[in-house]
């Protein structure tokens, strides 16, 4: 596989090329742009596959490809010269990341044929040209080599996102999820700014990998001991890694930035699948992923991710329950998902969370996707309650979509089930000896019973029953480009799952852990960026109850039961011929729930009653205190060079006057600073 | 015998005192460039006073200067005066009172 490496820059390329061929020439193309998209990102798999088997045969990649500014600036840990250069890194964990956005947006492509051309959308060389800066942006900042590069990408995605949410910008709702999701996410991303500065300005370097990484340097910060910006190392890695972590929480939408994510529902349903599982959102948990050596460093940062993912996991899954719009449920579902990754990232289950990354990929494109597919049976109807009986009617659909339920849900032996499973037993143990991850896991505990009823709620309501309207009596047909996808993703949501059972692993002791060898550097792998070398950096003491066997009997047990109950209820309510609303039963908590425990209210009086006003008083301050002070100065002058200048009268022997009198005036004041009259 | 060179400096004064007045009290452009040239002529006095009481003819030489200096002034001035009478039909100096805020 020699050089196989030296065609990494064109995986991102291509669909950069793609970009500018629709958006220059996709007027004039057969299907307004698809084409390129769908060969560059093809092209994009293609490459990435090799490179995934290039990183299997034992090979990595790490080169600094341009470097666009250096500086001699002093850091504080004595690191003297800095460069900003743009790199790429492929280790095991972004040949994976790269596999699976390419494919996920691959599919999409495919996907969009039958779901924004069949249908007649104006306006798709702008879509196709989104979506290829979006692919281009994402697969940029997985194998980017050095912080800044990615945050720079990062900021590429937010940009894309913005631009694909508002894609129908004619309607008055999408014009505004779009810059909400904009302000929301670029809010975070401020924070984001402030850490990487704030890394540079300490370490001298914002490199991932190697000795020259900013993970090595903060190690031998913290190992020696010293004091940095006046603070000592640990706590100043916390604090920029709290920073950093401002972008994660608005990107991977986590309490309290996560209010975005649900109105970029008004996008396509491809953007939305795109968005959701393999590009902006995941790129927050990526990132987490990516500097894990650099959270491992500062157990405070890890609880604190812990805890808000098992926060997120449970809130979300709430909110799921009582949506009746189907794009609605899956947003939440999201939202609870990625909170699921962020809990198993700070428990410390690192192959966990990117375990549980990339089955979410699949299977949240996968309910997307289906959506979509639903969305054009219904003839563009969203409303769940509004649906029912298309079981019989669109098998494909059906049958795809239930793949990926069951993966959401977390039943066994589907993908969802493993990853969620190994998140939990990993916050399970180390939350035995650790109070605050104890109650973290338990919320995410809580959550797996939400998400199994919100999830069958969705599948019964939309599948199952009676039609409750015309358009699910005579659903709209969809063709293969929507079939094709939808299979692929499929029997990836049922067979991701074997890529690591570890549960398999504990109780029989047979080596089906392939994922967490591969992230270990089994095959090859970068020095440092291994699972067992962020292993080494973690303070987590774990615990387990009786034995090994038993905990993961007891974890397994535990969530199975929730999901399966969770299930069940569902089940119960909803899967009958003529399911009725059972809202109102809910009461008060119901009317919190629906309106989503008030987050855009309290957001919106933060930006209203407190950022406003404090806006304007230093708006009035600006234009009193520090405006007048400049306008009185020159009021003061004008007023005084009015006066003063009447004494210029134009007549000479006021002249001559003047003359006189300002010469004896002279002679007076040096006469008596002469000490003529004393 | 000689005059004290405090005589020639009381003359200048007087010189000098006279002319400055003709200039503060006087209207008549034409009275007024006397004037100047009798403050001219009270500094020569000094110059000349002064060379004489040093013995060296520093203060002379520098008297014929300004004497041409006085005769260049006055071409100016008679001019200036011309262009007002034109203007004016006057060479009251208080009359034209355009140049000014």
């Amino acid at each position: 596989m020699e050089g196989v490496f030296d065609f990494a820059p064109a995986i991102a390329v291509f669909p950069l090329v793609a970009f500018v061929i629709a958006l220059a020439f996709g007027k004039h193309l057969p299907k307004k742009g698809a084409i390129p998209g769908i060969l560059a990102t093809g092209g994009s798999l293609l490459l990435s596959a090799l490179m995934l088997v290039a990183v299997s045969s034992g090979e990595v990649y790490h080169e600094t490809l341009y470097e666009w500014a250096a500086g001699d600036a002093t850091s504080a840990t004595g690191v003297e010269g800095i460069a900003f250069t743009f790199g790429i890194l492929i280790d095991p964990l972004a040949a994976l990341m790269l596999v699976i956005v390419s494919l996920v947006a691959f599919l999409v492509h495919v996907f969009s044929l039958g779901y924004m051309n069949a249908e007649g959308e104006t306006g798709l060389p702008r879509y196709y040209a989104g979506l290829g800066l979006f692919t281009f942006s994402m697969l940029a900042f997985v194998y980017a080599d050095n912080l800044l590069m990615a945050f720079m990408f990062f900021e590429l995605v937010g940009l894309c996102s913005f631009l694909l949410i508002g894609f129908w910008f004619r309607t008055k709702s999408a014009p505004s999820a779009a810059k909400k999701a904009f302000l929301v996410t670029r809010f975070g991303d401020y924070f984001f700014l402030i850490g990487v500065v704030a890394i540079a300005a300490t370490f001298g370097t914002l490199q991932f990998a190697g000795d020259e990484s900013f993970v090595a340097a903060a190690q031998t910060a913290i190992d020696d001991g010293g004091t940095l910006f006046g603070f000592d190392a640990q706590t100043w890695v916390t604090i920029t890694g709290l920073l950093v972590l401002g972008g994660v929480l608005g990107k991977s939408a986590q309490f309290p930035l996560h209010t975005w994510l649900p109105d970029a529902m008004e996008g396509p349903t491809t953007v939305s699948a795109l968005i959701h599982a393999a590009t902006m959102v995941a790129a927050g948990v990526y990132l987490v992923a990516r500097m894990f050596g650099y959270y491992a460093l500062s157990p405070t940062t890890l609880a604190i991710i812990a805890f808000v993912g098992g926060f997120t996991a449970l809130f979300a899954a709430t909110m799921g329950v009582v949506k009746d719009d189907i794009k609605q449920v899956l947003a939440y579902s999201t939202i609870s998902q990625y909170g699921y990754m962020m809990l198993g990232l700070g428990v410390g289950g690192y192959v966990a969370g990117v375990f549980h990354l990339m089955n979410h990929a699949f299977f949240k494109a996968l309910l997307f996707l289906g959506a979509g597919s639903v969305i054009v049976l219904m003839h563009h109807e969203q409303d769940m309650w509004k649906m029912g009986g298309l079981k019989d009617k669109a098998p494909v659909t059906y049958y795809t979509f239930l793949a990926g339920a069951l993966a959401l849900a977390g039943i066994i032996p589907f993908s969802g089930f493993w990853s969620k499973d190994e998140i939990l037993y990993d916050a399970f143990i180390v939350g035995l000896e650790e109070p605050v991850i104890m109650a973290a896991y338990a919320m995410g505990l809580a959550a797996v019973f939400f998400t199994g009823f919100y999830t069958f709620r969705m599948v019964f309501l939309t599948f199952h029953g009676e039609p409750r309207s015309e358009a699910a009596e005579d659903p709209h047909p969809v063709g293969w480009s929507i079939k094709a996808p939808l299979i692929v993703l499929g029997v990836l949501a049922v067979v991701a799952g074997a890529a690591n059972l570890a549960p398999v692993y504990k109780l029989t002791g047979l080596e089906l852990t392939f994922l967490e060898s591969w992230l270990d550097g089994e095959y090859g792998a970068i020095e440092g960026l291994t699972y067992g070398a962020y292993g080494e950096l973690l303070a987590y003491e774990t615990g387990v109850v009786g034995t090994e066997q038993l905990t993961v009997m007891i974890a397994a047990g535990l969530s199975l039961l929730l999901a399966f109950s969770g299930a069940g209820v569902a089940w119960k309510l909803y899967n009958v011929p003529e399911p009725v609303v059972y809202r109102d039963r809910l009461g008060r908590v119901g009317d919190v729930i629906e309106a989503n425990y008030y987050q855009d209210e309290y957001q919106v009086w933060l930006a209203e009653g407190v950022t406003l006003p404090l806006a304007r008083a230093a708006d009035r301050f600006d234009q009193t205190a520090i405006d007048g002070a400049v306008d009185g100065v020159s009021t003061a002058s004008l007023f005084g060079s009015d006066r003063l200048k009447r004494i210029q009268t134009g007549i000479v022997t006021n002249y001559a006057a003047l003359l006189v009198t300002g010469f004896i005036v002279l002679l007076l004041v040096l006469g008596y600073a002469g000490g003529w009259f004393l | 015998m000689t005059v004290g060179i405090e005589y020639y400096v009381l003359l200048s004064m007087l010189l000098f005192c006279i002319g400055l007045f003709g200039i503060l009290t006087r209207r008549n452009a034409l009275m007024f460039l006397m004037s100047v040239e009798l403050m001219v002529n009270a500094a020569n006095i000094n110059l000349i006073a002064f060379a004489f009481y040093h013995g060296n003819l520093t203060g002379q030489v520098l008297a014929l200067f300004v004497m041409a200096l006085a005769a260049a002034e006055v071409a100016i001035g008679l001019g200036i005066i011309l262009v007002l009478y034109r203007n004016f039909r006057d060479v009251d100096v208080t009359v034209p009172t355009t140049m000014r805020w």
